[in-house]
């Protein structure tokens, strides 16, 4: 997008699926949607095919893990998990696209892309997270306590 | 009471998808299968390219707006039509001469009678950089125009870089400010001297590699390409321009910081050099 760019870096909305899809659905369903969106935005990127599809399923998988043990409905939630995991997604790309041959990933400004991408993401996590829940027919409890443990019980 | 249990299932999601993934890595950086990856990505390109004209129409005011009020509709493009001829002509002013020079001595060895000029097509850039960790612009000709693969790209002073994706409409250039770009180039005075203008990341500067320890470069020296056998770019396209240089003590290289000539964060309407190594 043209001119949508802030201090020479562009939001990245499509790291904020696999996050908040990992809220909402757990870790399964956050791995399979960072997978997917993973794949179609490799489709338009210049680096590595795959690459994004392998970050994202490892960001909403971690997501969808940390925030199942949380009270889902607090609504800083998702802003704070989007700060965190689009941090994560940045860092892991460029290290990991650094690792494929590609060295010239890390010789971005890395910290003004984690701010810049964390902090939108983190602004519009709120309404991706309305957005999402419309998509899915309904929030999955996958990796919760099959007991009557609590949810404290899991990690 | 029973220890409670928990569902295994997204651990072995989580395998099979990361899998998956590093399988069409590896398969993709491995050749064969990149054809098919590329037709993937070619058709895509094609299928999403009126969508994002579209949101890039919804989303250009908006973007604009943030911007701030300097850049603003129809007098920003005016003035960057206008400053695209400016720095056009520039650029043909700046290699007018070591084309005469390279024209004389080929003439005078080779007894050539003439000199084709390189044809050339018009592009609109129709976005800058879809990933944070490149350097690219998007151009709105493709395949159905001529444009092939490795072609150069100048536009807006001097050399914007090399296509490296091309589908039926549109195609991507990856800029010598791109890390994994490395242009040949030749500077000072004829024949002139060869080095390697290399990218080090968007909005950085270039540097050069194999200039000898203590050359004497002045500031605004240009660097044009090379254009020796087998080269990627054709002869005389000015590359960029010398900002610093400096020996270390124990360098064997001078260090040398270039600027590209190209406009390069500005670019709007470039041109794509029908040229191949071969031609």
């Amino acid at each position: 997008m043209l001119d949508l760019r802030i201090g020479g870096v562009h939001p990245d909305i499509m790291v904020l699926l696999p996050i908040v899809a990992g809220i909402i659905g757990g870790p399964s369903r956050g791995a399979g949607i960072g997978f997917t969106t993973g794949l179609v935005s490799d489709l338009f990127l210049p680096t590595p095919f795959g690459l994004s599809a392998l970050v994202g399923c490892l960001v909403g998988f971690g997501v969808g893990l940390a925030t199942i043990a949380l009270d889902r409905t607090v609504w800083w939630l998702a802003p704070m998990a989007a700060l965190g995991g689009s941090a994560l997604y940045e860092v892991t790309y460029g290290a990991l696209g650094s690792v494929l041959g590609q060295p010239q990933m890390l010789h971005v400004a890395l910290a003004r892309v984690v701010i810049v991408v964390s902090v939108t993401n983190a602004i519009l996590a709120i309404p991706a997270m309305r957005l999402v829940k419309w998509g899915m027919a309904e929030a999955s409890t996958e990796g919760m306590p099959t007991s009557d443990a609590g949810v404290g019980a899991a990690r | 009471m029973a220890p409670p249990r928990r569902s295994r299932r997204p651990r072995t999601t989580l395998l099979l998808l990361v899998l998956a993934a590093v399988t069409i890595i590896t398969l993709d950086a491995r050749g064969g299968f990149h054809v098919v990856t590329s037709g993937v990505r070619s058709v895509a390109t094609d299928a999403f390219s009126p969508v994002r004209s579209g949101v890039n129409a919804v989303v250009e005011p908006i973007g604009s707006f943030l911007a701030g009020s300097v850049h603003y509709g129809a007098v920003r493009e005016q003035n960057q039509k206008l400053q695209a001829e400016i720095d056009q002509l520039k650029m043909q002013d700046r290699s007018a001469a070591d084309q005469a020079e390279a024209l004389s001595q080929l003439s005078a060895l080779l007894h050539l009678t003439f000199v084709g000029n390189l044809q050339t097509v018009p592009a609109q850039v129709t976005d800058f950089g879809t990933s944070n960790f490149a350097a690219t612009i998007d151009i709105n000709v493709g395949r159905s125009d001529g444009v092939q693969l490795s072609m150069p790209v100048v536009g807006n002073g001097g050399l914007v870089g090399q296509v490296v994706r091309v589908s039926r409409h549109t195609a991507t250039v990856r800029l010598i400010t791109d890390g994994q770009s490395a242009v040949g180039t030749r500077y000072g005075p004829p024949p002139g001297s060869l080095a390697v203008v290399d990218g080090t990341g968007a909005g950085m500067p270039l540097s050069a590699d194999l200039v000898p320890s203590n050359t004497a470069l002045t500031n605004g020296e240009v660097f044009v390409t090379s254009g020796l056998q087998g080269a990627l770019f054709p002869a005389g396209i000015p590359v960029a321009r010398v900002v610093a240089s400096h020996t270390g003590d124990t360098a064997s290289q001078e260090s040398v910081s270039l600027q590209p000539e190209a406009d390069l964060p500005h670019l709007r309407y470039v041109s794509v050099v029908l040229w191949g190594p071969s031609s």
